[in-house]
């Protein structure tokens, strides 16, 4: 049988009770892509995740698996597996059981071919030598792993990840992160992959959806979220520490900030009386000229420094991996580099 | 210091209550152990010599309380039997799926645990009559089933309450239809809930006199009737009746003692809630 995987999602709708938690969303994912869902919490990522899943049943629109109307199939025909945020490891079997839980509801699995499947599944996240332990006695990183063993254990189409990382500390997350971008590559599974953490999702996925209040806001690879935000919520929410938002006029094909021009910046636009100006953290620099500020507060974060400015009664952040001696309350003005400038139209939050 | 004594006063208080809970039973083996005429000695003898022949009475004798015990253990473990395989069913339910008017349901299940068994004595017999089922196996089966089933799904939903959904879900994922996720994933984790169940619904229906002396008594006689088998207008035979009563109380002495740890756990089930369990 060939592998595949792709994911169509169309016109999603979700309600719980009145409330609209999945506001016609609308996607495609490749086979074998790594996607993720980013967005903060009470999204709708979970929500979409779970529908994906079957667990979640959906108000309105269709959900296809390879071309195949999946809509109304339960969740253990859909071949998919998933790993919870929690693991859901079942405590009263063991490490081995567990791992076998799967192959064994399954009737096509031979029986005797199990103990072999389990220990292959085992020795892919490296815990061969806990096969015989319950979950209650390994530490959460374990736990993970067991997780992650018992969902590849069956060979599914889809791999569904529901922040599988989110328990762990931050050293073990890295470690893992790079991990599970192996596993994924080595089973080369379709995989949807939900987080709040925009490094995980920019680090991991080849394309990735941000969700926003129930909509999805955005599809593309993490470059292109990045660097072309569509809208303004997408762009304060990607990157960090968040892009800086500031007011501005663009009057005769010159932008203006703060009563000052921006120089080697020229748009052919309409004049706007308002506009809102995005400009990255990284992108702004201190130099003898240009928009005056207030240096506020210095953060050191070692290899690099955040200094929050005051500009027209707003904090702006700037990044810089440089460490020059400023000091706090001190005068200074900034020069933004003119190529990495977003536009938005203040009322529609849409890029201009 | 302080704590020294307080350790002392609350073992001295416990071993005097135990000792007024204990009293009756040691009074019963001492006499179980005496003849007929011993018993009635007055004052009574401190020393004696024991028999034991009112067991073997009780047992093999005339008035032997042999085919009563089956008859308990017939409707005791029938009792068990069916509150188990119905209350397991419908904890889950309340425990899980989104039924219309749960919480009233799980209200009213709690309710009928509030009525004095007395006051539905003369309502059980009226209906027993009415469909022929007074003095049946059947019929006492159903009417312990209506105490025992309510206890047994309000203890039963707590348990299951405790086993985060994500757990059933993970095994719908993997293939499991309900029936076996409930099978393999929820009742090994319930099996605390189940043991106390178990013991209690026995317990309660070997024990039970009031409704076994009214309901039943010629044909179906349960233990407890069994001892009025010594009591007559002539006479009581007070160390046979001791001798039967203390061959009545071994299976629940020892179910008590095999199920203590569960029953622990089963009682302290709200202190430790969602901590204790693995």
């Amino acid at each position: 049988m060939s592998k595949k995987g792709k994911i169509e999602l169309k016109n999603i709708n979700k309600y719980y009770g009145k409330v609209k938690v999945l506001d016609d969303v609308n996607l495609e994912i490749k086979p074998n892509e790594f996607f993720a869902f980013l967005g903060p919490s009470g999204c709708g990522k979970t929500t979409t995740l779970r529908i994906l899943a079957g667990l979640e049943e959906l108000d309105k629109g269709k959900i296809l698996f390879d071309d195949l109307d999946i809509t109304n199939t339960s969740p253990g025909s859909r071949d998919i597996a998933m790993v919870f945020q929690s693991y859901a490891l079942y405590p009263h079997m063991t490490v081995f059981e567990n791992i076998a839980f799967p192959l064994k509801m399954d009737n096509k699995v031979a029986k005797n071919k199990i103990s072999d499947l389990v220990k292959q599944s085992a020795s892919k996240v490296k815990i061969e030598h806990l096969l015989d332990r319950k979950p209650g006695q390994l530490s959460g990183g374990q736990q993970q792993r067991v997780a992650l063993a018992r969902a590849v254990v069956r060979q599914p189409k889809i791999f569904l990840l529901d922040e599988p990382l989110s328990n762990l500390d931050a050293k073990l997350r890295l470690e893992t992160r790079v991990e599970l971008k192996n596993l994924q590559k080595s089973l080369n599974v379709t995989t949807v992959y939900v987080t709040h953490d925009q490094e995980e999702a920019m680090t991991l996925a080849n394309r990735m959806a941000v969700f926003l209040e129930g909509k999805i806001m955005q599809v593309g690879t993490p470059t292109e979220i990045f660097n072309n935000p569509k809208t303004l919520q997408v762009a304060s929410f990607i990157g960090n520490p968040p892009m800086n938002l500031l007011e501005g006029e663009i009057m005769n094909n010159q932008l203006t900030i703060s009563g000052v021009k921006i120089k080697n910046y020229e748009i052919k636009k309409d004049n706007f009386k308002k506009i809102i100006v995005g400009i990255r953290p990284g992108e702004l620099n201190i130099s003898n000229e240009g928009i005056p500020a207030k240096i506020y507060l210095i953060e050191q974060l070692g290899d690099s420094t955040i200094m929050n400015l005051i500009i027209n009664d707003k904090i702006v952040k700037l990044k810089s991996t440089e460490n020059k001696n400023f000091k706090e309350n001190s005068q200074v003005f900034v020069n933004i580099n003119s190529d990495k400038i977003y536009l938005f139209d203040p009322e529609t939050g849409l890029r201009i | 210091m302080n704590k020294k004594i307080r350790d002392y006063t609350l073992t001295t208080l416990a071993t005097f209550i135990m000792l007024i809970w204990i009293l009756p039973l040691i009074w019963s083996v001492f006499v179980s152990l005496k003849s007929e005429i011993e018993v009635l000695a007055y004052p009574p003898n401190i020393f004696f010599e024991p028999t034991l022949n009112n067991f073997k009475d009780a047992i093999f004798g005339s008035l032997s309380i042999v085919s009563e015990l089956g008859d308990s253990f017939l409707i005791a473990t029938i009792t068990t039997i069916f509150t188990l395989l119905l209350s397991i069913p419908a904890a889950y339910a309340l425990a899980r799926l989104n039924l219309f008017g749960k919480k009233k349901l799980g209200f009213y299940v709690l309710a009928t645990q509030m009525i004095p068994p007395m006051g539905l004595v003369i309502p059980y017999y009226l209906i027993l009559g009415k469909f022929g089922w007074l003095d049946t196996y059947h019929g006492m089966i159903i009417v312990y089933m209506t105490f025992s089933l309510p206890f047994a799904i309000w203890l039963m939903v707590s348990f299951m309450e405790d086993i985060p959904r994500e757990m059933e879900e993970a095994a719908f994922l993997d293939k499991a239809s309900r029936m076996k996720t409930l099978l393999y994933i929820i009742l090994p984790q319930v099996k605390g809930g189940i043991a106390v169940t178990t013991i209690f619904t026995f317990m309660n229906a070997w024990n039970e006199f009031l409704f076994a002396v009214q309901l039943s008594g010629n044909k179906v006689r349960p233990v407890t009737i069994a001892m009025y088998n010594f009591v007559s207008v002539e006479q009581t035979l007070w160390a046979k009746l001791c001798a039967a009563a203390l061959i009545a109380m071994i299976p629940v002495i020892l179910i008590g003692i095999i199920g203590n740890n569960h029953i622990i756990k089963g009682l302290t089930l709200g202190a430790v809630k969602g901590g204790g369990r693995k």
